[in-house]
């Protein structure tokens, strides 16, 4: 388990560096890790953003069918649609970032985190390609 | 707490892992079983890619897919409440306030899967 010191995916902490929330948003310096780091937390951010707005979306369902029936009409509008197919991209993207810090948080795979964040990438557009052709082919 | 591991200085020790990292791997783990289950079973075998109002119903009828669905939220709201700590402690808090934002999470947490629990009661009622 030594390689379980791995993954801060963050910049070095340094003089030059700036730390805390806008140090993710510093490009000097990043490497793919940070990168992923980053696209981590924002994809993070809008899902726990979008887990309230679905929970008070659900809270329609208490005002009866009508309520919920006129809003399933205007999600599904292509607008709507389209927010579903971002929605299913950040979830593909975190969730598969996720298992690569996991595993090589783990110290599974620590040498090949790269590979394992373009390969989390590459597979997260071809399902949400496919998704996206799903989602608007039910319109 | 951060979502990746941190090394222990303890002369002696051996790297551990943090709870909380672990803590994040496992609910992630559960999500992606119990979040794939809920986006075919809700979205993807729906012809129309939403249920209508008497679908929902009929659906949350099935104490199975209320107790799935319940452990989707609770796993959702610990794995989300956990990443959501990791960011605000990389403002550089003190540890008191990092301690103070831990409890203010918990009762966010709880009060979330109550609300959500609530409302699961709360449509089959009204249904």
């Amino acid at each position: 388990m030594a390689s379980t010191i791995v993954e801060r995916g963050r910049p070095a902490a340094g003089p030059a560096r700036r730390r805390g929330v806008l140090g993710w948003f510093d490009p000097r310096g990043r490497r793919l890790g940070g990168l992923a780091f980053i696209l981590n937390r924002l994809t993070g951010i809008g899902l726990v953003a979008y887990l309230y707005l679905h929970l008070l979306i659900l809270s329609m369902l208490v005002q009866g069918p009508d309520a919920w029936d006129d809003f399933v009409d205007v999600a599904l509008s292509p607008p709507f649609l389209a927010l579903d197919v971002l929605l299913l991209t950040g979830m593909l993207v975190h969730g598969l970032n996720g298992i690569r810090v996991g595993l090589v948080g783990l110290g599974l795979v620590a040498s090949r985190q790269k590979a394992l964040f373009i390969a989390a990438l590459v597979i997260a557009a071809f399902v949400a390609l496919v998704g996206a052709l799903r989602i608007f082919a039910g319109e | 707490m951060a979502t990746e591991p941190r090394p222990v200085d303890r002369p002696g020790a051996g790297p551990r892992m943090v709870p909380s990292f672990v803590g994040q791997v496992i609910s992630g783990a559960a999500l992606l079983v119990l979040l794939t289950a809920h986006m075919i079973a809700q979205h993807f075998i729906v012809p129309s890619g939403l249920r209508f109002y008497e679908d929902v119903i009929a659906w949350l009828r099935d104490p199975v897919m209320i107790v799935v669905e319940v452990a989707f939220l609770v796993f959702v709201t610990y794995h989300a409440l956990l990443g959501v700590r990791a960011i605000l402690f990389d403002f550089g808090f003190s540890e008191r306030t990092e301690r103070r934002i831990t409890l203010v999470l918990w009762v966010v947490g709880i009060a979330t899967i109550v609300y959500g629990v609530t409302l699961f009661a709360a449509i089959l009622n009204a249904a």
